[in-house]
């Protein structure tokens, strides 16, 4: 009987005629079937389903109770069910995406809120009505992460927040331009953050990406690289980024864009005594393209959960006339240029590209398509 | 009995409540207790969470107690499933 938690019988969905079923009850609630969806639940009364819920990595997506069920514990039962499943295949944390008035909902649940972007409507903010907020659930959590890194060093040396400044970058692989951009925001400031995105989506593995970037900046003494972690640019924060453009829906890009630099204000920044955020002008990718818009936006609001940023943009660094960007350095390895690479990256960069290291993701460059 | 691996019982549905354990480093039990009714009952709950873990002889485990308002006998019996599915192999 609807509007009543017994009976419901929790079981995975496979099948095509239970995932149209999904499908539709998704659809009723104005969501969208998720994508890379590791597991897939479905709480049923008989051959009804009666509420939907997959796990994507550490995230819980796609949640959806049907209308009879809400009120009477339906989303609950669904996210311990995600939990459980979750947590048998060994994750700890977990994360959930909802509209920033139902996040009361799952803080009762346990959920705690790592950030929230507000329901908007100007040409800055085109996301009508919608707006997110982002929680977790479990071992860890986003001040917990940044107690860890933000070391006793920073604070203790007294550094004005104004004088603290922070890069996002995914060096991909670390250029001349991601070294003009760190060389100029180090000057500017007395310790430089450079947040290296950790997400192992990219052409370069992130252990690579993230030694190119020390071993090309350890001439300056006041930067510190660190590794982004799941809060800077993840597969959690900011999905859509890792999609190719056409599979995200433009508004979806900036809403998530959105959220992700609100955790750098509300958490990231104030864990690390941070005042100032640098950026480089993109002249290439559409979707950084749009996120450096948004920083403005943002970070540098009076309004917002945490301190306003300063917020610099730099022009990308051009050599013979043209943008250096670690796409361009992508599209010579691709089209067999290797030598002329040697222009546009660091000595450290460049010797590890003609390294016997190197080889699987030369011909995985050389393979591929991809943005990123 | 030492958590061999994660495993959880109950759920967190209203008057249930979400129990998780997981292998931690060292030999002590570490606890992470949280409720909706933490003011009344936090104290009862820490207690009768305790007195479970003891009693089973569970060591090198973090215990993971979600309240959503159970009753004392649900609790017990969602640690000691807990309990039992984490030291089984």
């Amino acid at each position: 009987m609807p509007g009543n938690l017994f009976g419901l019988e929790e079981r995975q969905i496979h099948g095509l005629s239970d995932l149209e079923a999904r499908f539709r009850l998704l659809a009723s609630r104005g969501l969208s079937a998720p994508v890379n969806e590791d597991l897939i639940l479905g709480l049923f009364e008989g051959d009804i389903l009666r509420a939907t819920g997959s796990l994507v990595g550490e995230s819980l997506q796609g949640i959806a109770v049907d209308r009879e069920l809400e009120g009477s514990g339906g989303a609950a039962a669904i996210v311990s069910s995600l939990i459980k499943a979750g947590m048998e295949l060994g994750r700890k944390h977990f994360f959930l995406f909802t509209k920033p008035h139902e996040a009361r909902i799952f803080a009762d649940l346990g959920f705690s809120p790592v950030a929230s972007v507000a329901p908007g409507a100007s040409a800055a903010r085109p996301w009508e009505g919608q707006g997110v907020a982002l929680l977790e659930w479990g071992e860890g959590s986003v001040d917990g992460w940044v107690r860890q890194r933000a070391t006793a060093d920073c604070k203790a040396a007294g550094f004005a927040r104004a004088r603290v400044g922070g890069v996002v970058v995914n060096c991909n692989p670390f250029t001349l331009g991601h070294r003009a951009l760190i060389e100029y925001a180090a000057s500017q400031v007395d310790r430089l953050y450079v947040f290296v995105v950790q997400e192992d989506r990219s052409l370069f593995p992130f252990d690579v990406r993230i030694k190119l970037v020390r071993e090309g900046t350890s001439d300056l003494a006041n930067v510190r690289v660190m590794e982004g972690g799941p809060y800077i640019i993840s597969q959690v924060t900011f999905p859509t980024y890792f999609l190719k453009p056409d599979k995200g829906g433009e508004v979806a890009i900036l809403l998530h864009a959105s959220l992700d630099l609100a955790i750098f204000r509300a958490r990231i920044a104030p864990g690390f005594g941070i005042g100032k955020r640098f950026v480089g002008t993109e002249p290439y990718c559409a979707t950084t393209s749009a996120y450096n818009r948004l920083m403005k936006e943002i970070l540098t609001s009076p309004e917002g959960e945490g301190p306003a940023l300063a917020l610099e943009e730099i022009p990308r660094f051009e050599k013979g006339g043209a943008p250096v960007s670690a796409s361009v350095v992508r599209a010579l390895i691709r089209e067999g240029s290797l030598d002329k690479v040697a222009e546009l990256v660091p000595a450290a960069t460049f010797d590890w590209l003609n390294s016997d290291a190197a080889a699987s993701v030369l011909e995985r460059i050389r393979a591929s398509d991809s943005r990123h | 009995m030492e958590a061999k691996k994660i495993a959880t019982a109950g759920s967190l549905e209203s008057s249930d409540a979400l129990v998780t354990i997981s292998p931690a480093a060292g030999p002590g039990v570490e606890y992470k207790i949280d409720s909706i009714v933490m003011k009344q009952y936090g104290r009862r709950i820490k207690s009768v969470t305790e007195e479970v873990v003891s009693a089973s002889g569970l060591s090198g485990a973090m215990v993971r107690v979600q309240d959503r308002g159970a009753l004392e006998c649900t609790l017990r019996a969602r640690l000691e499933t807990a309990i039992g599915r984490a030291a089984s192999t």
